[in-house]
C-alpha cells in the first residue's frame, strides 16, 4: 500500500484523424481541463495543413514545386528541412526528404509531429502520457503508479499478434514496415522496394528521429541496417526479416521485461 | 441424317440456363433492403447473366454442326448480332449498379468508390479492361462503322471477344457474392466455360484442320459460266462422309498467296459426289474476282457443310424460286429433288441466266418445270412476281413448300407476294446470305 | 428500336421483381449489445463507432475488465448473402480470437507499420480510445 495519498488520476483517450492515419492519445483529465489535449490537437492538424505531400496548398507542395521559398515558408519548414539533412548525411542517403526527386518530408514530419505534440502536454503540466501517430509512440513518463508504458509491436507476419512486449519510459517506439501499406519506403539509391525485411522498430529519446532512422534503416535491408543501427548513440533497434527471423542491437534488451 | 438442333430447342435451353444462373442469384441472397441493397442485388444480377450471356454468344458462333444445320448461319448471326447489343447493356448496368450500390452502402461517393474498387477489389481492374474492349467491339460493330472498314479488318478486331471474356472471368470468382463462398458454384460455373471453350476449339479448329487432311480438296478446275458467273470444280476424296445436302454451303479458303488468309461462303451449285464438288461464284468484289483465275491444283480449305437451307423431302410438291446469284443452292436442289417440282428463275437479263443447258436438261430427265422470267419490271408489264403470276407458274402453290433465295429486295417481295398467294408462312424457306 | 425497349422493360421488371421478393424491411440483424446491468461487476462494455463498408455496417462491442478486453461482441454485419453468413461465422471469430490474443500481454498502445483506415480495425480502435 503505497504510503502517498492515493491521487485519483482519471485517463483520457482520445483518437484524432489527421495526417492519412489515426493519433490516439492516452493522457491525464487534467490536459482535457486545461486545454493542452486541444492545443496538441491543433497543432497537428496545423503540420498536416503546411507539410502535407497531399494537399495542393500545402508549403510543402508549393516548395515542391517552386512557387515558393524556403524563408516564404512557416519558420519550422526550415528546421524540419535542416534535421533531414542531417539524416542523410548520417544514413549515407537512405533517408532522403526528396524520394523520386520530389520533395516529400513526411518521413520525418510524422515522427516530428508527434513527438511535438507530447512535449505540448508536457509543457502544461502531464508527467505521464502517450501519443501513438498511426503506429509510432511517443511517451512520457509511465502508466501510473510507477509502471513503464507497455508498447506492442505488431507482429507483421501475422496480422493482429503480437511479435513483442517493450517497456518504454519517457522516449519513443517507431516501427517502419510493410505489414499495413504494402511496399512503399523506397532504397532511394536504386529506386525500387526495399527488400528483406518485414519489419523494423527503432527506440530512443527523440520519435521524430527515431521514426527517421526505422525508415532509412528499413530500406537499407537487412545486413546493412544491423551495421548501422549498431552504431547510433542512444538509439536501439528490432527488426523481423521476411522469413520471421528476428535481430536486435545489444542495448535493446534493456526495453524488455525481465521475465 | 445427321442430328439438327431446331431453334426452339436451343432457345428453351438457353433460357433453362438463364433460369438457373437466376436460381444461383437467388440461393446465394438471404434478404436485402435499402436503395444500396437494390443497387447491389441488381448488378449482381445483371453481372451473372452477362456472364453467362457471353458464353452464349461464343457457343452461336461456335460453328456446332447440329446447331448450324438446325438454325442455320444467317439466324445465328442475327442472333448473335441482338445477343451482342444486349449482353453489352448488360455489362454496363453491372459496372454502374455495383459501383453505385457499394457506394451507396459505405456512404461513400461514387467517385471514391469508384477508385476504391479499381484499386483494393482483386482483379477488378482487368475486368474493366474488358468492359472497355467489349464497348470498343460493340462501337466497331455498329453498322455505320462496319461499313467504312474491310470485312477482314472487323473480323480480327472481332477476336478481342475473347480477350474481354479471359479478363473478366476472375473477378466473377474473386468479388462476386454467389462465387466467393460457393465452391459448388464456382465448380458448375468452370464447366460451363469449359464446356464452350472445347466445343470453339473442336469446331473451329480441329475439325477444319481434319477435314483439310482427310478430303485433300484441290482446285480441278474453272469454267465461266456467264459474263460475270464462274463455277469452281473441287476435287477430293472420301467426299461423301462430309456429308454435304443440296442448298448448304461451305466457308471457302483458297490457298493461293492472295487468298489465303479470307474466308468466304459459297453454296455448292452442284449434288456433291464422293469425288468432287462444284460451286458458282457471281463476280461481285475483289474476292470473287480473283476466283477465276485459280489455277488447278490450288489446295483449299473447306470448313463445313453449313446451313439450314436443306429440303424437307416430305412433300412431294415443291416450287424453287430463284433470284439472279440465288440460282446457285436451288440449281443443286433441283438435280436432287424428286416429286412435282418447278423452277421459277428471275433474272434481269438473258445474259445473267446461268446454268440454263443443264436446268433444261434436269427438267426433261426429271419431269420437272423451270420457268426463266427473264427481263426488267417494264419489260415484263408490272410485277414479274406477283401472286396472280406465281399462282399461274405454279398450280397448286397453297400446298407446296417453297425455297427462296435471291437478294435482300427481291426475297422481301416474293415472301409478300407468296403470303398473298395463299402459301402459309412456315412452308416458305429462305436463307440470307448477308452474313 | 421496339425490341430495345422491350428487352430493357423486360430486364427491369425481371429484376425489381427478384429484388423485392427478396427484400425483407426491418429486419437488420442488430445483435443485441451487452446492457451495463447483466454484466458481472468490474466489467464495463464500449462500443464502437459504426464503419459504414461497401457490404453493409460493422459495429464492434468490447467489454472490459480493468485493462483488459475480455469478451468483444459483433453487434451488427452485413447478413444479406451467404458469403456474409460465412464471414460472420469463420472470420470475425478469427478476429476477435486475434483480438484478444492480442491483448492478452496487457498493453497499452501498439506500434506498428502505420495504418490508414479498414473497417475492423478501425472499429475496435475506436473502441479502446473511447474507453474513457
Amino acid at each position: 500500500m503505497p504510503s502517498a495519498t492515493p491521487v485519483i488520476d482519471v485517463r483520457v483517450r482520445h483518437a484524432e484523424h489527421v495526417m492519412g492515419t489515426v493519433v490516439s492519445f492516452d493522457v491525464p483529465a487534467s490536459a482535457r481541463a486545461d486545454g493542452s489535449l486541444d492545443a496538441a490537437i491543433r497543432w497537428l492538424h496545423w503540420a498536416d495543413r503546411v507539410f502535407s505531400p497531399y494537399r495542393a496548398d500545402s508549403d510543402v507542395s508549393l516548395l515542391a514545386r517552386a512557387e515558393i521559398t524556403v524563408d516564404g515558408c512557416a519558420p519550422e519548414m526550415a528546421e524540419v528541412i535542416a534535421a533531414c539533412a542531417f539524416i542523410h548525411d548520417l544514413s549515407g542517403g537512405y533517408f532522403t526528404a526528396s524520394p523520386g526527386g520530389q520533395f516529400d518530408p513526411s518521413g520525418y514530419v510524422k515522427g516530428w509531429a508527434v513527438e511535438r505534440a507530447a512535449a505540448l502536454l508536457s509543457r502544461a503540466g502531464s508527467a505521464d502520457h502517450l501519443v501513438n501517430g498511426g503506429g509510432d509512440v511517443q511517451c512520457a513518463g509511465g502508466r501510473g503508479a510507477g509502471e513503464p508504458w507497455r508498447v506492442g509491436i505488431a507482429d507483421p507476419l501475422r496480422p493482429g499478434r503480437l511479435a513483442l512486449v517493450v517497456e518504454a519510459r519517457d522516449c519513443a517506439v517507431a516501427t517502419s514496415g510493410t505489414a499495413e501499406r504494402g511496399p512503399h519506403i523506397v532504397d532511394p539509391h536504386t529506386g525500387r522496394p526495399a527488400a528483406g525485411l518485414a519489419s523494423l522498430t527503432v527506440i530512443g529519446p527523440s520519435l521524430a528521429l527515431a521514426d527517421a532512422y526505422a525508415t532509412a534503416a528499413f530500406a537499407m535491408g537487412p545486413s546493412l541496417a544491423r551495421d548501422w543501427t549498431d552504431c547510433l548513440d542512444g538509439y536501439e533497434a528490432f527488426a523481423i526479416t521476411e522469413s520471421g527471423k528476428t535481430w536486435q542491437t545489444p542495448a535493446f534488451a534493456r526495453h524488455l521485461t525481465p521475465t | 441424317m445427321a442430328t439438327a438442333v431446331g431453334p426452339r430447342a436451343l432457345l428453351a435451353a438457353i433460357a433453362a440456363g438463364a433460369a438457373a444462373v437466376l436460381a444461383l442469384w437467388w440461393h446465394s441472397t438471404l434478404s436485402l433492403s435499402g436503395l444500396g441493397g437494390w443497387l447491389t442485388g441488381a448488378g449482381e444480377i445483371l453481372g451473372l447473366l452477362a456472364g453467362y450471356a457471353v458464353v452464349v454468344l461464343v457457343l452461336l458462333m461456335a460453328r456446332i454442326r447440329p446447331i448450324e444445320r438446325g438454325i442455320g448461319a444467317d439466324r445465328l448471326a442475327r442472333w448473335h448480332a441482338m445477343g451482342g447489343r444486349y449482353v453489352i447493356g448488360l455489362v454496363s448496368g453491372h459496372a454502374l449498379t455495383i459501383v453505385w450500390g457499394y457506394a451507396v452502402t459505405a456512404h461513400a461517393s461514387p467517385v471514391s468508390e469508384t477508385a476504391t474498387l479499381l484499386t483494393n477489389y482483386p482483379d477488378v481492374l482487368m475486368a474493366t479492361v474488358a468492359w472497355f474492349l467489349l464497348l470498343g467491339v460493340a462501337l466497331v460493330s455498329a453498322r455505320a462503322v462496319r461499313r467504312k472498314m474491310s470485312y477482314e479488318t472487323w473480323y480480327y478486331l472481332h477476336f478481342y471477344t475473347y480477350l474481354a471474356i479471359a479478363l473478366a472471368f476472375s473477378h466473377q470468382f474473386a468479388d462476386g457474392a454467389a462465387f466467393t463462398s460457393s465452391l459448388v458454384a464456382r465448380f458448375w460455373w468452370s464447366v460451363l466455360y469449359l464446356l464452350v471453350a472445347t466445343l470453339v476449339i473442336w469446331y473451329r479448329v480441329w475439325v477444319p484442320a481434319r477435314d483439310f487432311a482427310r478430303h485433300q480438296l484441290r482446285v480441278a478446275g474453272v469454267r465461266q459460266e456467264g459474263p460475270r458467273t464462274v463455277s469452281i470444280y473441287i476435287s477430293g476424296r472420301r467426299l461423301r462422309e462430309l456429308a454435304a445436302e443440296p442448298g448448304q454451303f461451305f466457308r471457302w479458303r483458297f490457298l493461293t498467296r492472295d487468298l489465303w488468309w479470307q474466308s468466304h461462303p459459297y453454296s455448292l451449285s452442284a449434288v456433291p459426289s464422293d469425288e468432287l464438288m462444284r460451286i458458282t461464284v457471281q463476280d461481285v468484289g475483289e474476292h470473287s474476282a480473283a476466283l477465276a483465275s485459280l489455277r488447278p491444283g490450288t489446295r483449299v480449305i473447306a470448313e463445313g457443310p453449313f446451313g439450314a437451307f436443306i429440303p424437307d423431302r416430305t412433300n412431294r410438291s415443291v416450287l424453287l424460286l430463284a433470284g439472279g446469284v440465288g440460282i446457285t443452292p436451288l440449281r443443286a436442289m433441283f438435280a436432287a429433288l424428286s416429286g412435282t417440282v418447278t423452277l421459277i428463275y428471275r433474272a434481269s437479263t438473258w445474259q445473267d441466266v446461268v446454268f440454263q443447258a443443264e436446268l433444261d436438261a434436269i427438267a426433261e430427265a426429271r419431269g420437272a418445270t423451270v420457268h426463266y422470267v427473264v427481263g426488267s419490271r417494264q419489260d415484263l408489264g408490272g410485277d414479274p412476281l406477283s401472286p396472280t403470276v406465281l399462282r399461274r407458274l405454279a398450280p397448286g402453290l397453297h400446298r407446296m413448300d417453297v425455297y427462296l433465295c435471291g437478294p435482300p429486295g427481291m426475297t422481301g417481295t416474293a415472301v409478300a407476294a407468296l403470303t398473298e398467294a395463299g402459301v402459309p408462312r412456315r412452308r416458305i424457306h429462305f436463307e440470307s446470305f448477308e452474313f | 428500336m421496339r425490341r430495345a425497349i422491350l428487352a430493357v422493360t423486360a430486364t427491369v421488371a425481371g429484376l425489381v421483381a427478384l429484388l423485392s421478393f427478396k427484400t425483407h424491411s426491418s429486419e437488420r440483424t442488430v445483435a443485441a449489445a451487452q446492457p451495463a446491468a447483466s454484466l458481472p461487476p468490474g466489467e464495463r462494455a464500449i462500443t464502437g463507432n459504426v464503419a459504414d463498408t461497401a457490404y453493409g455496417p460493422v459495429q464492434v462491442q468490447v467489454v472490459v475488465k480493468a485493462t483488459k478486453i475480455v469478451k468483444v461482441n459483433i453487434l451488427e454485419q452485413p447478413t444479406s448473402t451467404q458469403n456474409d453468413l460465412q464471414i460472420g461465422q469463420f472470420a470475425f471469430p478469427r478476429l476477435i480470437a486475434e483480438t484478444l490474443s492480442a491483448q492478452s500481454a496487457r498493453i497499452d498502445t501498439v506500434s506498428g507499420a502505420t495504418y490508414t483506415s479498414g473497417g475492423y480495425v478501425k472499429s475496435l480502435q475506436s473502441a479502446l480510445d473511447n474507453g474513457a
